[in-house]
């Protein structure tokens, strides 16, 4: 479960996130809207631990939310921007090796990665490089990167940028197997099909 | 240049104009930055070249034939250089405008190609006069063959700035032609009867102290290649693509911008060789111990850019070399170490991608189910290994060959090879520069910022060649080896704990 409490951060004079309150579910999604600058990707990072909040409290499974805490990285996974891949590695060998890490079962992992790719419709792209890649392909690898690792709770920023309709809703249905699969998401987007289709709950934000 | 460019390039210098005091100012600057900078150096690089080791040097039998092999790589660079960036480049807007107009390249480009001739040939003019003047000032060299030699210069400049431009047109042959000038520049200089016949004998026949009489005529068949082969410039322009030339336009854009924030290393990143072969084979084979995975992941992704892998591996065992050599007796032992300090450094930064991809994770999201420090632990096993194999089998083959004693030179690359390991991790966990850098620092000297601003950006280069000084003085200095161990252990624990 993740509780938020009149959380609010500000910068200087700047009010970067109002405060805000909310409450999600194990299984549940709740989707973030709001114009730009209303604070999303802040609410996200200090939701992923990488920010501290400048009043208020945030809880998810009971214990605060630190980005380099052990259990916390165990339990929370995010995608803010493009997580960073490495130049020589090719797109099934970065999911491959960030599922290796997590597991002692080589073949589960080599499944799992091929799995993730195919979900997201990168089969075909397996031994390209990062540099190869389209800009709405590398969104794709960039949350198959994150999918490949286990997670109670996924956290997103606008995970349809770049991608054409019918990747968008590939992405819904990972989603929404993700959720059915007991995982809480958080998923801040600009996309109504998005956020029609996966939305148990909807925060939105004003501006400041 | 034709009316219709020269409009297109009036409007875009119009738009910055200089004022009366931005020329008086820029003026003073190039006085002052020539009589700080240049006219000291000037002088320094004049009193070696005819002090008694200096002319030792150029006059010696050898000289030609290095002269040869210096000219087949500054050709075979400039081939490989235009690939990235040639000599034919405006900004990124002009580029983009006028490549992409009906206006022939060899009108619109040729501004910039000029004025990048001018520099070459200014530069290669002025080290050929250098030598012929101070082989003269000795009466080394008559006047006729030192004036031959310097306009011998000049061809040579002309002909590299072809050779950046050929470059530039031909990027996927750059690489083959150029590896073929150097070993036939190479060739040639080992073979005294063919020399006569080829651009790079021609240079080292003119040579002023080489014994040959056939300076006239080494001259004029250079004169006339080189106009053979600036009559193809045109052709070779209107070559270029406008794809080529926005990406080229761009990159150099975005690395001078960096480069003045005193970023030089997303700088240098942006040229670096990208990954382009062996996509087939896995280099992630999980193996039961998640370090060997990562060892194999590190060297099967090195060998995915063949030619920095090849570069790093001979930067490596020259350094091992330069370090045996700084034991020799009555060598500059620190200046070698310094010198093999950098060489290390440089070396072992094609072998340091994976170090540079864990410290980008561990400013970001978790990714992997491991610490942040098992995963740059993980990523330094391979240049670990690499450069402690290369390092030390450099210096056990020196001192085979060299006849001295290898104990003293292996222990000290070892070290080296550690201390240039932590370096790069120090440089990978790097950050942009600290804003307290940018306020001036007030001295009885001037102010020292920009000073501190530089040395914070070539941090990395400089530590390198003090580790590399302190190594080759380890006998003699153990603080002093032991005092920057722990600067750079001191340096990577601050900027781990302030990373992301």
């Amino acid at each position: 479960m993740i509780e938020v409490d009149e959380v609010a951060v500000i910068a200087g004079d700047v009010t970067l996130l109002a405060p805000i309150s909310t409450m999600v579910q194990r299984g549940e999604v709740l989707i973030v809207r709001g114009r730009n600058g209303t604070g999303k990707s802040t609410l996200l990072r200090v939701l992923a631990g990488a920010r501290k909040p400048s009043s208020g409290t945030v809880r998810i499974g009971g214990a605060g939310a630190v980005e380099r805490d052990r259990g916390f990285r165990r339990r929370v996974a995010a995608m803010i921007g493009l997580p960073p891949m490495a130049s020589d590695l090719t797109v099934f060998d970065h999911v491959l090796l960030v599922a290796t890490t997590w597991t002692d079962d080589q073949a589960a992992a080599a499944e799992l990665a091929r799995g993730v790719l195919s979900e997201l419709g990168l089969d075909a792209l397996h031994g390209r490089f990062p540099h190869e890649l389209s800009s709405g392909q590398m969104q794709l690898f960039g949350l198959a990167l994150v999918l490949a690792r286990p997670f109670e709770v996924l956290i997103l920023d606008e995970p349809e940028q770049r991608l054409d309709p019918e990747h968008v809703e590939s992405v819904i249905r990972v989603l929404r197997a993700r959720r059915d699969g007991g995982a809480t998401l958080v998923v801040a987007t600009h996309s109504p099909l998005l956020a029609d289709r996966l939305a148990d709950h909807t925060l939105r934000l004003d501006a400041a | 240049m034709s009316t219709a460019s020269g409009a297109a390039i009036g409007i875009w210098r119009a738009r910055n104009v200089r004022t009366v005091g931005d020329r008086w100012f820029l003026v003073y600057l190039v006085h002052m930055v020539a009589l700080v900078t240049v006219a000291p150096l000037a002088r320094a690089v004049w009193l070696s070249a005819t002090s008694a080791e200096g002319l030792a040097l150029l006059a010696s039998p050898a000289a030609p034939e290095v002269t040869m092999l210096v000219v087949a790589g500054l050709w075979a660079g400039g081939l490989v250089l235009g690939r990235d960036r040639g000599p034919a480049l405006h900004p990124p807007f002009l580029t983009h405008a006028l490549a992409a107009s009906d206006l022939p390249r060899s009108d619109t480009f040729r501004g910039p190609l000029l004025r990048a001739g001018v520099r070459v040939t200014a530069t290669t003019t002025l080290v050929a006069g250098l030598v012929a003047g101070s082989l003269m000032s000795h009466g080394l060299a008559d006047p006729f063959s030192a004036a031959s030699f310097t306009a011998v210069g000049a061809l040579v400049g002309v002909l590299a700035t072809v050779t950046w431009l050929a470059g530039q047109a031909f990027p996927r042959a750059a690489v083959p032609v150029a590896v073929g000038v150097l070993g036939l520049g190479a060739t040639i200089a080992a073979i005294p009867a063919a020399q006569p016949f080829t651009p790079w004998g021609w240079v080292g026949l003119a040579y002023p102290a080489s014994s040959a009489s056939h300076t006239p005529v080494a001259l004029v068949a250079l004169a006339a290649l080189t106009a053979s082969l600036v009559a193809a410039v045109p052709m070779l322009m209107n070559r270029l693509g406008l794809t080529a030339l926005a990406a080229q336009a761009a990159r150099w854009d975005s690395a001078t911008a960096l480069a003045m924030g005193m970023d030089f290393d997303t700088a240098a990143a942006l040229y670096r060789g990208r990954a382009h072969t062996g996509r087939r084979a896995l280099a992630v084979r999980p193996r039961n111990r998640l370090a060997w995975t990562f060892l194999i992941r590190d060297a099967i992704g090195a060998t995915r850019t063949p030619g920095r892998l090849i570069v790093g591996v001979v930067a490596l065992a020259a350094s091992g070399v330069l370090i045996t050599l700084a034991f020799a007796p009555a060598a500059p032992g620190w200046l070698l170490g310094a010198a093999a300090g950098l060489m290390v450094f440089a070396g072992i930064g094609p072998l340091t991608d994976g170090i540079r991809h864990a410290a980008s994770v561990a400013g970001d999201f978790p990714l992997y189910g491991i610490s942040d420090e098992r995963l740059l632990a993980n990523h330094a096993l391979f240049p670990l290994a690499a450069v402690v194999l290369v390092l030390l089998a450099a210096v056990m083959v020196c001192s085979i060959l060299t006849g001295t004693a290898a104990a003293a030179p292996l222990v000290s690359a070892f070290v080296l090879g550690l201390l240039a390991l932590f370096a790069r991790v120090d440089n990978a966990l790097k950050g942009p520069l600290p804003p307290a850098l940018l306020t001036p620092i007030p001295t009885p000297m001037g102010d020292l910022g920009a000073a501190a601003r530089i040395a914070w950006a070539l941090d990395g280069i400089l530590l390198a060649a003090l580790a590399g000084a302190s190594a080759a003085l380890a006998f003699e200095a153990p603080l002093l080896l032991l005092g920057v161990a722990v600067t750079f252990i001191a340096v990577g624990i601050n900027r781990w704990r302030h990373r992301g």
